[in-house]
């Protein structure tokens, strides 16, 4: 994976994105602003499902409302972690967090779209899923924030230790 | 006390301190303030969109605001909680920083927004509680407020970007930081 990182953070599109002094701060607000609308999304979802919020509209009705935010919101955040992946591919593709955010964000988009086949047919959705989903979806913005401390969260461990 | 006095106490307190020599304080406390940031925004969002007829306009606007407004002052008590933290790792920088005093301004500015909210348009609320459309007073508190919070996010991201760091000159070395 390394010589691959290296390849692509050589590549001119990398280095055009690394050598404007405002891009990244730019894409990466963007991509904290989007973590606030899916984030938020899906605790709705899970607060519907727990019965704690929005009891009053069929579960459907909450789903159909919120789905097309998250589609939306994941849209961007892939879009634009796609760029920051680009322009430090080598920081981020030897992080385990890096991965590990991959690992939960596979499962947390899982996780959603399983409690989603409940709640489009107002079915009554497992309520430990729920839970499960909105802590997969903490630890996604928490090993996020983590790429930037391999060394500092994971040790020995760490690749770049 | 003047502010800066003020800052340098709390950069020099034992919080400070343990900021700075704990490895794992750093990456949790600011995955933390994120989390707080993201749960401020998207809740906000949420009241927002409703004040501007976008979303949520078959539910009363009380509910929609009461119902978010727990999530908003738990994720904003988080944020400033770990704020406070960040900001005592690395006082002086901060305090001189122009991105984070900015940022300060823009929250000032959201508080406002919100009280001028709370204490004209929404003083009426019961006549317009269930329409989609609301009061022009309460559609440009809720745009502002959306812009205000969007701009937090983005010049509180700009700190990370211009506050450089603190850190100890060896014995031996000449370093001249006069600015010319």
């Amino acid at each position: 994976m390394e010589p691959f990182a290296q390849w692509l953070q050589a590549t001119p599109l990398s280095i055009a994105i690394q050598s404007s002094s405002w891009l990244v701060p730019l894409l990466q607000s963007i991509h904290i602003v989007m973590i606030g609308l899916v984030f938020v999304t899906v605790l709705l979802l899970v607060l519907r499902v727990l019965g704690v919020a929005r009891t009053e509209q069929p579960p459907s009705v909450v789903w159909a409302q919120f789905a097309p935010w998250l589609l939306r919101g994941v849209t961007v955040l892939a879009l634009t972690g796609a760029v920051l992946i680009i322009s430090e591919p080598v920081r981020e593709f030897t992080a385990i967090s890096f991965w590990l955010k991959m690992l939960l964000l596979a499962l947390g988009l899982s996780a959603v779209a399983v409690l989603g086949k409940s709640l489009r047919r107002d079915a009554p959705a497992s309520r430990s899923l729920a839970v499960l989903t909105l802590l997969v979806w903490i630890a996604v913005v928490f090993f996020g924030r983590a790429i930037a401390y391999d060394v500092e969260v994971w040790g020995a461990l760490s690749l770049k230790a | 006390m003047t502010l800066h006095d003020l800052a340098l106490t709390v950069g020099n307190s034992g919080l400070g301190a343990w900021m700075r020599t704990n490895v794992h304080a750093m990456p949790v406390v600011e995955a933390l303030h994120v989390l707080a940031a993201a749960t401020v925004l998207g809740t906000v969002l949420v009241v927002d969109l409703r004040l501007l007829g976008l979303n949520d306009s078959q539910r009363r606007v009380t509910v929609v605001s009461h119902e978010m407004l727990r999530y908003t002052w738990a994720g904003f008590s988080c944020a400033v909680i770990t704020g406070v933290m960040m900001f005592a790792a690395n006082a002086n920088t901060y305090y001189g920083n122009t991105a984070f005093r900015i940022k300060l301004l823009l929250l000032a500015a959201a508080g406002l927004n919100m009280a001028i909210f709370n204490l004209g348009a929404l003083r009426s609320v019961v006549q317009w509680d269930q329409q989609q459309r609301t009061p022009r007073a309460a559609r440009v508190a809720a745009a502002l407020s959306v812009l205000l919070w969007v701009s937090v996010i983005f010049v509180a991201r700009w700190i990370g970007f211009t506050k450089g760091y603190d850190f100890a000159v060896p014995d031996n070395v000449d370093l001249d930081l006069t600015i010319p």
